[in-house]
């Protein structure tokens, strides 16, 4: 039985005025929850200064939130966004293993589907659980054509635990494991070109994206999220303290590694290339390589570091050729214009952030 | 007491509580409204950033009222101006400057055309009232500002009409009549504006009388006389000042009759008269110049001060140029000129570290010519300025014009002046004085720092072509019909969007999609400093990323603790 | 009614009473039956259930893991290797606390290769923090499935049942299985709270730092303590439904007088049970115990059970090498603290599908009367087939 009057006595106290109980609170607002977006994945996140894998998955969980589940592999964004109890999902989110990624989304979109909901499954991975050991579980997850957008946040090595090379490691990138010294310059192995193995599994949408470019990322996001089957999304995202440049910089070394050719961002469906975003000036490698620490060992006077910057550039000039990326002028969803800004957010022409189509 | 949860499930959004953790740097990203360069560089104190921002938003009108904020003459300006904002403007280096000078005349036009009211409200009837010398451009915008700021302002004109050397000495070809009368009688018809004609100083009206009787004095009179000229101490029989000659061909239409003409000097009147001369008939019209025409190895300093359009235009029609050079002696038969020596300057260092310029014993070479018209610049008429005329101007003491108690001087007739533009300015600047100091205060100057384009990111702006105005081709050229067209309105919503917005904030979301920690909030309500965002330092890491990636350089990395102590 | 059915058919018919939402799995023998089986009832249409055939054990259990944080039903079967290459999502899947049941076909692990049975497999998972039930017979093991899928949601503990390969996954037996609807009335819907729902985004799998993992392992302790009595329930309201029990936490039966007892696990406990009836007289009396409930361990119960024993012969079906048999050793260290507790003989028996006879009975009753038989033994291994340096 209430108290009446020491529940008046209470809120008095308290400063609270008498209202019944069943009132309920006025909605506040602050303006961080006015803010004209979804905040799937919020504040107070571990991760480090200038993060991209923190600022990729954010784009994509905002555009793609929030009727979505998340099955997440171990790895830097697991950790960084849920140490209990603070967690940074205001989506449902499961991190089970460093390998099964692919195999718990499965299942949750078995389940959504036994259940008849609508309800997305997404999958997060780093390279290390998408190129590597989760490749498996990845590969079972196209084949058997669960409706899972599989997104790939690409930092091109073991961050979590320190820096180790992954298959997804650039050719001649230092890490812990790959380091550079008398006999090494770095990563002996090239990049494994995971887009071409998804796509060989005539999934109905392979993509690349990076955090440079966020109109072009989300554009692919709602793209994958359409679609009633298998999607993979590669997003590249630097780390600045595992590629060792400056934090403000991710987004600069991001965009770079796009306009040198070594990062191309293209989308296949059905395993036929059908957009490529392209190039407007092409880049030296060069430029993208020379912020990074990871690479200074190819500035040295060491004979051999030109002979590996050739070679990095020998493989992006190869990745404009095969993809081709060189743009023919200004093209509103080539690498300067998809970046294009105006007055409110707009670009000055009608970039509607649809990339080139391929004939 | 935290209680672990069945399998250590988390709940939505709780890392809010964490913060940044021990995640912080030194820094913090501040809001920094720095000056655009064409801000930084207008003499008229107009800030073009924050009228662009207008016209990119598609609203003109509001455009022309910022604009008319600092100047009330956008449709002369518009068309006479030096434009130095587009020589400053930051997207000179990306793809051409913007042109800021098209698109300033077009909201001139499109005001006048719409009736578009200033933005100031009548004075009360026993606001202080200032007198002002002289309906220049210097005295017409002193006026005005003294009208927005709540006073009253009476203009005693020599002359029968308001406009001052506009009238007088500018050819139409370059500002048309018509464009001159309707701003400036929308100008003298703002309410608390007395324009009394025919009023000449010494004559009419004492200074001292009307320092008794107004709160300030302004002293706009202009340059009207010539300064004596001659070569090693030849004067010829006709000689005519430059100034002089210009004011009598727009009252008359005719010049003397000359074949070969040289005109000896580096300023607008001197192109101005140039090309008038060559379209009235003057076979060959020479500039003897000891500037420089601009080039890519030409120090900036050195470049001949004119409107670049009318110099450009001047060599399109043929007048010829000699930079570096003197009028060294006349040759005379008699007391008539047949030719001119001329001789070749260079600019060397000299005591104090200010370069002087020295003839070339070697360089020296005749021209022939019938006439050397000087337009080596004009000074005050001293007439009831006793003892405030020093060396032929007014020379004030500061930037406000201040001459003494109540008294002031602006425009041409400080001597540090030269240009509309500038004059316009000191209207502003003078009242802004006169204003602080009436409420008991001294005027503060915009300490602000300049935006350089190494603070921009020039990554985000699309290249977009600038826009161009049409021209008469040189055979239709006349000396009544404007040679500069209009640039329209499509072209300038077009250009609008070329402007980089410097320093500023052009509310681009970039800080606000790329804070990989959500530490940017998009607001319009709370956000104090005229941005549609705000930094939740409580979430911010200091990264560096908002203020990498702000095109604009509005957003800057600064030591905490140099914030906090701010 | 009474069908005569292959072990894994009844599991794959027992599966698909208990409507799970989600099934994963990956052949392996011998569990391959139950997975075709179940294939084929959904093939058919008599099972509605998202069945999702992965490409490894691994992901069998993730898929499941998955299904189950949505709050699905989920149920997967495996064996041997597979069980071990789903050890790490075992761990997982019970740490996360996940309701879910899966059928351990037990078999030996390799190497050599051995596709028959023993124990080795779900006893290398014995510490992944599941509950592990052992049935004697297809009955029981039918049972103890629909049984699992009510005890995993109880306890938010996911359920193994164990069930020895080929002696009872390929055996025809006569089976009763319950109808449909009699156990959708006993099986309560599916309600997990913590699901993930867009409604209500939770996050699972999180980090712990060490201010609360001891906590988290001292509650998965205590969960698993307390579910003892929840397995004890649901096979008693089973049987008050069905007539039919499966023995609780464990079963007694014998000589109540006897000095001897045994204890097994699986379908040993039938064949000692047969070995007892059948020798009776040349061997004594003895007292036959079946340890259902291998995790969580009835060290209580089994206190009680071998009350009044001298001898106690506990039978593995698997090893630990350098330390013995497993289930005797827990036995003796649950017994250490009991007064009066009996002298242990730990053999192990059967490994790797080595045929346990019931004449092996009379032995294993002489020998633990031998004051110089050794504590722990591989019974039946014969040792003239070693290499001397090898015995």
């Amino acid at each position: 039985m209430v108290d009446d009057a020491r529940l008046a006595d209470l809120r008095r106290k308290f400063g609270r005025a008498p209202a019944a109980p069943s009132e309920p609170a006025p909605a506040k607002r602050t303006p961080r929850e006015a803010q004209p977006r979804f905040r799937g994945l919020e504040s107070g996140h571990r991760a480090c200064q200038g993060c991209g894998e923190a600022l990729a998955a954010r784009l994509v969980v905002e555009c793609a939130g929030p009727d979505v589940m998340i099955a997440n592999a171990t790895g830097c964004l697991e950790v960084f966004t849920t140490a209990w109890p603070e967690s940074a999902w205001r989506v449902p989110w499961a991190h089970s293993l460093f390998e099964n990624a692919a195999a718990v989304a499965s299942g949750m979109e078995a389940a959504m589907k036994a259940k008849g909901r609508n309800t997305k499954v997404l999958a997060f991975g780093g390279d290390g659980g998408t190129y590597d050991i989760g490749f498996q579980a990845l590969s079972g997850m196209l084949e058997r054509y669960h409706n899972v957008l599989y997104v790939c946040y690409d930092n091109e090595a073991y961050m979590n635990t320190g820096i180790q090379r992954s298959s997804s490691t650039p050719h001649a990138a230092t890490t812990t494991t790959s380091p550079a010294g008398k006999e090494r310059m770095g990563k002996r192995h090239l990049k494994k070109d995971l887009l071409s193995i998804i796509a060989a599994h005539h999934i109905p949408y392979t993509a690349s994206a990076s955090v440079a470019f966020p109109q072009d990322l989300q554009r692919k996001v709602r793209h994958a999220m359409g679609i009633d089957g298998p999607a993979f999304l590669v997003v590249h995202s630097p780390c600045p303290l595992g590629w060792r440049h400056d934090s403000r910089l991710t987004i600069d070394v991001a965009r770079k590694a796009v306009e040198c050719g070594l990062f191309p961002l293209v989308e296949l469906e059905r395993g036929a290339l059908t957009n490529v975003m392209p190039i407007r000036e092409v880049r030296p490698v060069a430029d993208y390589l020379k912020p990074q620490g990871r690479f200074a060992h190819l500035f040295s006077d060491d004979v051999r570091a030109q002979e590996e910057r050739d070679h990095l550039q020998a493989l992006a000039d190869y990745n404009i050729q095969v993809y081709g990326l060189t743009g023919e002028g200004q093209d509103p969803a080539d690498t300067g214009g998809a970046a294009a800004v105006g007055r409110s957010g707009r670009a000055p022409r009608g970039n509607d952030g649809a990339a080139r189509r391929v004939s | 007491m935290t209680i672990l949860t069945r399998g250590a499930y988390g709940e939505p959004g709780t890392s809010l509580a964490f913060k940044t953790g021990n995640w912080r740097s030194t820094e913090r990203p501040v809001h920094i409204h720095a000056k655009a360069p064409c801000h930084a560089a207008c003499p008229a104190g107009e800030d073009q950033q924050a009228w662009f921002a207008k016209l990119q938003e598609g609203k003109a009108e509001e455009a022309w009222r910022v604009l008319v904020a600092a100047n009330p003459m956008p449709g002369v300006t518009g068309r006479v101006c030096p434009h130095p904002c587009e020589s400053a403007c930051n997207r000179a280096a990306l793809d051409g400057a913007l042109a800021i000078h098209n698109v300033e005349r077009w909201l001139g036009d499109e005001a006048v055309k719409h009736g578009w009211a200033y933005p100031v409200d009548a004075p009360a009837a026993d606001a202080p009232t200032v007198a002002i010398i002289g309906a220049g451009p210097g005295g017409l915008s002193a006026a005005y500002h003294a009208v927005r700021n709540g006073l009253r302002a009476t203009i005693y004109e020599a002359g029968p009409e308001a406009g001052g050397l506009l009238r007088s000495a500018i050819p139409r070809t370059r500002l048309p009549r018509e464009a001159l009368d309707a701003e400036l009688e929308r100008l003298c018809a703002l309410p608390g504006i007395d324009v009394r004609f025919r009023q000449r100083l010494g004559r009419d009206v004492s200074v001292e009388e009307l320092r008794a009787e107004h709160a300030a004095v302004l002293l706009a009179p202009g340059c009207q006389e010539g300064w004596e000229w001659s070569v090693s101490g030849a004067v010829p029989a006709d000689h005519h000042e430059g100034l002089a000659l210009l004011k009598e061909f727009m009252d008359h239409g005719q010049f003397p009759s000359a074949r070969r003409v040289i005109v000896h000097g580096g300023g607008n009147t001197a192109i101005d008269l140039c090309r008038l001369l060559k379209r009235s008939g003057v076979e060959e019209v020479t500039l003897v110049t000891a500037s420089a025409l601009p080039g890519p190895d030409t120090d900036p300093a050195d470049v001949i001060n004119v409107v670049p359009r009318e110099l450009e235009e001047a060599l399109e029609e043929e007048v010829a140029v000699i930079e570096h050079a003197t009028v060294n002696r006349l040759v005379m038969r008699g007391s008539r000129i047949t030719g001119a020596e001329i001789v070749s300057l260079k600019k060397v260092p000299g005591p104090g570290g200010r370069k002087k310029r020295v003839s070339f014993e070697g360089t020296e070479r005749v021209v022939e010519v019938d006439m050397v018209i000087p337009c080596i610049g004009e000074r005050v008429d001293p007439e009831g300025l006793n003892g405030l005329v020093k060396r032929g101007y007014l020379r004030p003491d500061d930037a406000w014009g201040t001459l003494g108690e109540k008294l002031y001087a602006l425009g041409d007739a400080r001597g540090d002046r030269g240009t509309v533009a500038e004059a316009i300015g000191d209207g502003a600047r003078v009242i802004g004085a006169i204003t602080a100091r009436l409420a008991g205060a001294e005027p503060l100057a915009d300490g602000r720092a300049e935006m350089p384009a190494s603070g921009l990111n020039p990554t985000y702006y699309e290249r977009l072509p600038k826009a161009k105005a049409p021209k008469l081709p040189i055979e239709d050229r006349t000396f009544d019909t404007e040679i500069e067209g209009d640039i329209g309105g499509t072209a300038t919503m077009a250009e609008a969007q070329r402007c980089l917005s410097c320093g500023d904030c052009l509310a681009c979301d970039n800080c606000w999609t790329f804070c990989p920690d959500n530490a940017v909030i998009k607001t319009v309500e709370l956000a104090r400093d005229g941005s549609h965002y705000l930094f939740d330092l409580d979430f911010c890491k200091g990264c560096g990323l908002c203020a990498a990636e702000c095109p604009t350089g509005y957003i800057q990395m600064q030591p905490e603790f140099a914030v906090e102590t701010a | 009614m009474r069908e005569a059915l292959e072990g894994s058919q009844a599991i794959a018919r027992a599966v698909a009473l208990c409507d799970p939402d989600v099934i994963a799995a990956y052949p392996i023998t011998p569990q391959t039956h139950i997975v075709e089986n179940i294939s084929k009832l959904v093939a058919e249409g008599d099972l509605h259930t998202e069945f999702v055939s992965v490409e490894s054990e691994f992901s069998a259990a993730s898929v499941a893991l998955g299904a189950a944080a949505t709050g699905a039903r989920a149920y997967t079967a495996t064996a041997s290797q597979g069980v071990l290459l789903m050890a790490e999502v075992l761990f997982n899947i019970a740490g996360m606390r996940l309701p879910m049941v899966m059928t351990v076909a037990n078999r030996a692990v390799s190497a050599p290769l051995s596709i028959w049975n023993d124990h080795a497999d779900s006893m290398a998972v014995r510490d992944a923090g599941w509950i592990q039930l052992h049935a004697t017979s297809n009955q029981e093991a039918v049972d103890t499935t629909i049984q699992a899928f009510r005890i995993t949601q109880d306890t938010e503990l996911p359920v193994m049942v164990c069930m020895d390969g080929f002696i009872l996954t390929h055996t025809l037996e006569p089976i009763d299985l319950p109808s449909h609807e009699d156990v959708r009335a006993w099986l309560p819907p599916l309600e997990f709270d913590r699901k993930l729902d867009p409604a209500d985004p939770k996050s699972m799998g999180m980090l712990v730092t060490p201010d609360f993992f001891p906590e988290v392992r001292h509650s998965h302790h205590s969960a698993m303590q307390k579910a003892l009595a929840t397995i004890e329930q649901a096979d008693a309201d089973f049987e008050s439904a069905f007539g039919r029990a499966s023995g609780g936490l464990l079963t007694v039966e014998g000589d109540p007088e006897a000095k001897i007892g045994l204890v097994a696990m699986g379908s040993t406990v039938g064949t000692m049970r047969a070995g007892m009836a059948h020798f009776q007289a040349e061997a004594g009396p003895a007292r036959l115990i079946n340890l259902r409930a291998y995790r969580p361990f009835p060290s209580q119960a089994l206190r009680d059970a071998v009350r009044g024993l001298d001898h106690l012969i506990v039978i593995d079906r698997a090893i630990s090498p350098g330390l013995g048999g497993i289930l005797g050793s827990e036995v003796a260290a649950v017994l250490s603290s009991a007064p009066d507790a009996p002298r242990i003989l730990n053999v192990a028996l059967g490994l790797g599908g080595r045929d346990i006879p019931e004449t092996l009975y009379p032995d294993l009753l002489a020998a633990v009367r031998d004051p110089d038989a050794p504590a722990f033994s591989v019974f039946d291994a014969d040792l003239k087939k070693l290499a001397p340096e090898d015995r």
